[in-house]
C-alpha cells in the first residue's frame, strides 16, 4: 500500500480550486495567456473603453450567458449539448409575451414553467430511454419551430401593454440584464458545488455505471439537469422579450450554438464530469470581447464566425490533449 | 499500516545485501545476454515517484513474474517496455543494442507485445477485427481468410473457441474479453509478451489455458513477462521472480530458490503474518432472504440466507450466474423475478435506489465500468454514496465532506495526502480501494454485496480488506460475495453456495466446507 504515510498532511481542496479544477496543466496555462492577450487587446483597441461598447457587450454576454449557464447542466451531466435550446427560448418568448397581459407575474411563472417543461420532456427522454441526447435534441428543434409556426402563422406577437418593461430596468449601477445574469450564474454555480443535486449532476457526468451502481438513478439527475436548463434559458427568454418588446421565434436564432461555444472555451469537459459555470462565464465574457472587438475594429460578421468557430476548435483540442 | 513504514527503515542493511546478493547470482542463474534491459529508469508522474532508478533485466525462454504491491510500479515499468509511457530517464537496451521505445509501434517494430491491465478493445467491433487492431502486419490489402484462420488459431490456443470472430466485442463478458486481448498478443509475431494482471477476471478453466500458451511460447524460446498478484501463479508457471516496492528493484530470484513467505516478505518489506481472518460462525439473524430468484438467462430459482455478521459466498466459473444474483440484490438487474428480504423487509427488484434505501452497497468487479468514478477525485468517489447522509435539506457542507472523504480513505486503506488526485492516476489497487471505501461508513449495519471484491489487490491490501470485510461482520453488517476465486472463496467465508451454469448446486457451512466438494460443484454439476 502506498498509504503508507501517517498524517494527512494536505488541507481540504478550497472551493477556488475545486471551481476550475480539471487540472493546473498545459491547457489551463494556454487559457490563461489567451485571456491575457484579449485583455491587452481590448485595452487597446480605440473606442473599446467607451460606455456605450462596455454596455452594449454585458447586455449580449447575459442574454447568451444565461442560456450557456443553462448548457453547461446539460454538458456536465453528460450529454454534450442541446441544439434545441435557441428554439425553446423562442417559444418561451412567444408564451410570454401572449401570457403578459394578464400580469407580469403571472406571464413569468408560464414563461419559466413552459420552458422548464419543454427542456424536462427531453430530458426524461434522454435520461429513462438512454437515447442519444443530440438526436433527441434535434427532433425537438424541429418539433418546436414547427408547431410554434404553426400556431403563430410565423407572426411575432407585439403584445399592446407595457407590462414587461419593468424588465428593461437598470437594478443599481447594473443594467438589469447584467444582473440578472450573475444571479443566475452565481445560483447556478452555488447549485453545482453546494446541493446534492450538484454532485449527482458530477457523478453520472463523470460515469452513469458507477453512479447507478452506488444507487443513484441517472435519469432523474439527467430530467433535473435539463430542467435547470430550461429555467435558465426563460430567463433569457423573458430578459430579450421585455427588450425587443415582442415574442418571436426569431429571438432564440444562435442561441444554442453561443451557448455551447462558451460551455467549451470556457473548457468544461464535453464529455462531462467536469467544469464548472464560472468557466461558463469565462467562455462567455471572452468570446463577446472577441466579438466586440472584431466589430470595433471593423471586421465583418463573417469574421466574427471564422473567428469564434477557430476558438472553439482550439478549446476542444486542448480538452483533447488535457486527456492523454 | 504504518509498521511497515518503520520496518523499511529500520532494516536497510539487511535489504541491500540480498540485493546485492541477488546481483551478484544473477549472472550465473541466467544462461546468456538479456533480451530485454533497463538502466537507472526513473518515471514519475507529478509528485509520485513511480519508478526510481530501476535496473532490471528480463532474458528469452523464461517466464519471469514482476510482484509488488499495488503501485509499486509493475504496470508504469511495462508500460515503459511497451513503448506506452516514456521514462524521465534511464535506457534500455533490446538485444544488446541501446534503443528507444518512443512509442508502441516502436515496441512492436522490436518484437515487444503486451496485454495491458486495463482492458483495451473496442466494445462496437468485432472479435476479429479486435485481434487485429493496430497490428503491423497486416498488409495494406489484407487477406480476409488468412487473417481470420490465425486469429482463430490464436483463439483455439486459448481454449476460446466458442468466442465467434464476427461477434462484436461489446457483447463479451470481461473474461472473453480479456481473452481476445490475449489472443491480440498471441498473433503478434514478438519475442517478448508482457501480460499485466491477465487473469484477474478469468475462471480457473481459462487460466489453465493461457498457462499452456505461455508454456509454448517459452518453449519457442520467447521471453514472457508476467504480472501478478496471485502467488500461487507464480510458483506454478513462472522461473524467475523480480519483485518490486515502492518504484525501487527489491531483488530477483528463481522461483525455485524462494517459497511463498518468503516472496511476501520480499513484496510488503515486513513479515506478513495471515492472510484470512479467523471466521465468525456467528450465526446471527436473518439479514438478508432470497427466494426464488430467477433471471432470464442467468440465474435460475435461487435462494440463499445471509445471516448478520456472516460472509456468505457463492462461488462459481465465470459465467455461472453468481454475479447475476449479486447484482439483481443490488437492484442493478431490471428484469429479474422472486424474492429479496432485507431484514424481513420485501424489497423492490431492479432499483438500485431502493437496494440502498435498504441499506444494500455494492462493490463491482468491473472497477473502471461501474466501480469508480475515474476522471473525479478521490474524495468526490469516496463521498458519492454519501451525499444523502451528509446534506440537509440537499445543501452539503464541503468541510463534512472532506473529513468524511478522510475518514473513508483512512479507513479503506487509500493514501490520505492523494484525496485530491484524480481516481484513474492511483494504481488498479487503490482504485479497487476506492470503490471498496465508497460504500462504508454508513451509520446502521447494512448488507455488503460484493463481486470480485480483491480482483486486482495486492496481498497485503488483501489481507487488510478481508480484515475490513470482517470488522464489517462484527458491526452486525452481512456480506454477499460472488467470487471466482476459489481460494479466497474458501479462506473467507463462513458459509459457500456454489453455483453452475445458472443453477445453484450445493451449500455449505462451517465445517463442512471442502475444496474438493466446491471444485466437483462448480465444475461438473451433479447428475
Ligand atoms: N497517469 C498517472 N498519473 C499519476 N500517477 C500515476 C499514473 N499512473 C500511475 N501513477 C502512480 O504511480 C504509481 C505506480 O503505479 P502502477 O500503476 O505502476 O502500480 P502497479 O504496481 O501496477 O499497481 P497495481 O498492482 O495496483 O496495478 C502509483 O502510485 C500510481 O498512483
Ligand atoms: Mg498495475
Amino acid at each position: 500500500m502506498n498509504s503508507i504515510g501517517g498524517q494527512a498532511s494536505e488541507q481540504p481542496a478550497s472551493v477556488v480550486s475545486r471551481l476550475w479544477s480539471i487540472r493546473l496543466d498545459k491547457a489551463s496555462l494556454i487559457q490563461g495567456i489567451a485571456a491575457v492577450a484579449v485583455v491587452i487587446f481590448a485595452v487597446s483597441t480605440p473606442g473599446f473603453l467607451s460606455a456605450t461598447s462596455i454596455r452594449s457587450l454585458l447586455t449580449t454576454v447575459s442574454f447568451v450567458g444565461c442560456v450557456a449557464v443553462g448548457m453547461t447542466f446539460i454538458t456536465l451531466s453528460g450529454n454534450i449539448m442541446s441544439f434545441s435550446i435557441g428554439a425553446s427560448m423562442s417559444a418561451t418568448t412567444i408564451v410570454f409575451m401572449v401570457s403578459v397581459v394578464l400580469g407580469l407575474v403571472p406571464a413569468l411563472i408560464l414563461a419559466f414553467l413552459f420552458c422548464a417543461a419543454l427542456n424536462g420532456i427531453q430530458g426524461w427522454l434522454i435520461g429513462v430511454f438512454r437515447a442519444n441526447p443530440l438526436i433527441i435534441s434535434m427532433a425537438a428543434y424541429s418539433m418546436i419551430i414547427g408547431s410554434a409556426i404553426y400556431i403563430t402563422g410565423g407572426r411575432g406577437v407585439y403584445p399592446l401593454t407595457n407590462k414587461a418593461n419593468i424588465l428593461t430596468a437598470n437594478i443599481g449601477p447594473l443594467p438589469g440584464p447584467l444582473a440578472a445574469f450573475l444571479f443566475v450564474a452565481i445560483v447556478g454555480q452555488l447549485i453545482l458545488s453546494f446541493t446534492r443535486f450538484g454532485r449527482n449532476i458530477y457523478l453520472v457526468g463523470a460515469n452513469p455505471r458507477a453512479a447507478k451502481a452506488s444507487g443513484l438513478e441517472p435519469w432523474r439527475t439527467v430530467l433535473w439537469a435539463y430542467v435547470a436548463a430550461g429555467l435558465c434559458t426563460a430567463v433569457s427568454a423573458v430578459l430579450v422579450a421585455a427588450r425587443y418588446r415582442s415574442g418571436d421565434m426569431e429571438h432564440g436564432i444562435g442561441y444554442e450554438y453561443h451557448a455551447i461555444s462558451a460551455v467549451l472555451v470556457g473548457g468544461t469537459a464535453i464529455q462531462g464530469g467536469a467544469g464548472s459555470v464560472i468557466r461558463t462565464l469565462v467562455g462567455t465574457v471572452f468570446i463577446a470581447l472577441m466579438q466586440g472587438l472584431l466589430i470595433l475594429r471593423g471586421f465583418g460578421i463573417e469574421m466574427q464566425y471564422l473567428l469564434i468557430g477557430l476558438i472553439v476548435l482550439a478549446a476542444v483540442m486542448l480538452q483533447w490533449k488535457g486527456r492523454t | 499500516m504504518t509498521s511497515a513504514g518503520l520496518a523499511m527503515h529500520a532494516v536497510p542493511e539487511n535489504q541491500r545485501t540480498e540485493s546485492a546478493a541477488c546481483a551478484g547470482l544473477s549472472a550465473s542463474f541466467f544462461p546468456g545476454s538479456p533480451i530485454l534491459s533497463v538502466r537507472d529508469l526513473s518515471k514519475s508522474f507529478g509528485a509520485v515517484n513511480a519508478l526510481k532508478h530501476l535496473n532490471a533485466d528480463f532474458y528469452s525462454g523464461e517466464i519471469q513474474a514482476i510482484c509488488g504491491e499495488n503501485g509499486a510500479g509493475k504496470s508504469t515499468l511495462v508500460k515503459i517496455l511497451a513503448g506506452v509511457d516514456r521514462p524521465d530517464t534511464g535506457t534500455t537496451c533490446f538485444d544488446g543494442k541501446v534503443c528507444t521505445l518512443s512509442s508502441s509501434k516502436e515496441a512492436q517494430r522490436l518484437g515487444i507485445a503486451m496485454v495491458a491491465q486495463e482492458l483495451s478493445v473496442c466494445p462496437d467491433l468485432s472479435v476479429l477485427d479486435n485481434i487485429w487492431l493496430g497490428s503491423m502486419d497486416v498488409p495494406f490489402l489484407p487477406r480476409r481468410k488468412d487473417l481470420r484462420r490465425r486469429a482463430a488459431e490464436a483463439l483455439s490456443l486459448l481454449g476460446a473457441e466458442h468466442i465467434a470472430l464476427n461477434a462484436t466485442v461489446g457483447q463479451l463478458t470481461i473474461g472473453e474479453r480479456q481473452l481476445v486481448e490475449i489472443a491480440r498478443m498471441l498473433t503478434r509475431n514478438a519475442r517478448v509478451f508482457i501480460l499485466d494482471e491477465p487473469t484477474a477476471t478469468l475462471s480457473d478453466n481459462e487460466i489453465d489455458r493461457i498457462f499452456v500458451a505461455l508454456a509454448r511460447i517459452k518453449r519457442q524460446g520467447r521471453s514472457v513477462i508476467y504480472i501478478t498478484h496471485r502467488l500461487a501463479e507464480v510458483f506454478r508457471i513462472c522461473d524467475s521472480v523480480t519483485v518490486l516496492r515502492n518504484g525501487e528493484m527489491v531483488g530477483v530470484s528463481r522461483t525455485a530458490d524462494i517459497d511463498r513467505k518468503k516472496l511476501i516478505e520480499m513484496m510488503l518489506g515486513r513479515p506478513f503474518i495471515e492472510m484470512y481472518p479467523e471466521h465468525g460462525y456467528t450465526e446471527g439473524e436473518p439479514i438478508l432472504r432470497i427466494d426464488g430468484l430467477c433471471v432470464p438467462g442467468a440465474v435460475r430459482d435461487f435462494s440463499a440466507v445471509v445471516p448478520r455478521g456472516d460472509i456468505v459466498c457463492i462461488a462459481g466459473q465465470v459465467g455461472s450466474g453468481a454475479e447475476s444474483v449479486v447484482r439483481t440484490v443490488a437492484g442493478l438487474v431490471y428484469n429479474a423475478t422472486g424474492s429479496v428480504r432485507v431484514n424481513g423487509n420485501p424489497m423492490r427488484l431492479g432499483s438500485a435506489e431502493e437496494a440502498c434505501q435498504h441499506n444494500i452497497h455494492f462493490v463491482s468487479g468491473d472497477r473502471a465500468e461501474e466501480g469508480i468514478f475515474s476522471s473525479l477525485s478521490v474524495t468526490d468517489n469516496l463521498v458519492a454514496t454519501r451525499l444523502r447522509a451528509l446534506s440537509r435539506f440537499g445543501f452539503l457542507n464541503p468541510k463534512s465532506l472532506q473529513a468524511e472523504a478522510l475518514r473513508l480513505a483512512g479507513w479503506a486503506g487509500v493514501d490520505q495526502r492523494r484525496l485530491r488526485a484524480r481516481a484513474d492516476d492511483l494504481s488498479g489497487g487503490n482504485q479497487q480501494k476506492l470503490a471498496f471505501g465508497r460504500c462504508l461508513g454508513g451509520t446502521q449495519a447494512g448488507v455488503l454485496v460484493l463481486i470480485e471484491p480483491t480482483r486486482g489487490i495486492d496481498i497485503g491490501a488483501r489481507a487488510e480488506i478481508y480484515q475490513l470485510m470482517r470488522g464489517l461482520c462484527a458491526e452486525g453488517y452481512g456480506l454477499l460475495v460472488a467470487s471466482t476465486d476459489l481460494e479466497e472463496v474458501i479462506g473467507l467465508a463462513d458459509a459457500i453456495i456454489t453455483m453452475y451454469r445458472s443453477r445453484q448446486v450445493g451449500s455449505y457451512r462451517g465445517k463442512a466446507i471442502n475444496m474438493q466438494d466446491i471444485m466437483a460443484d462448480i465444475t461438473h454439476p451433479l447428475k
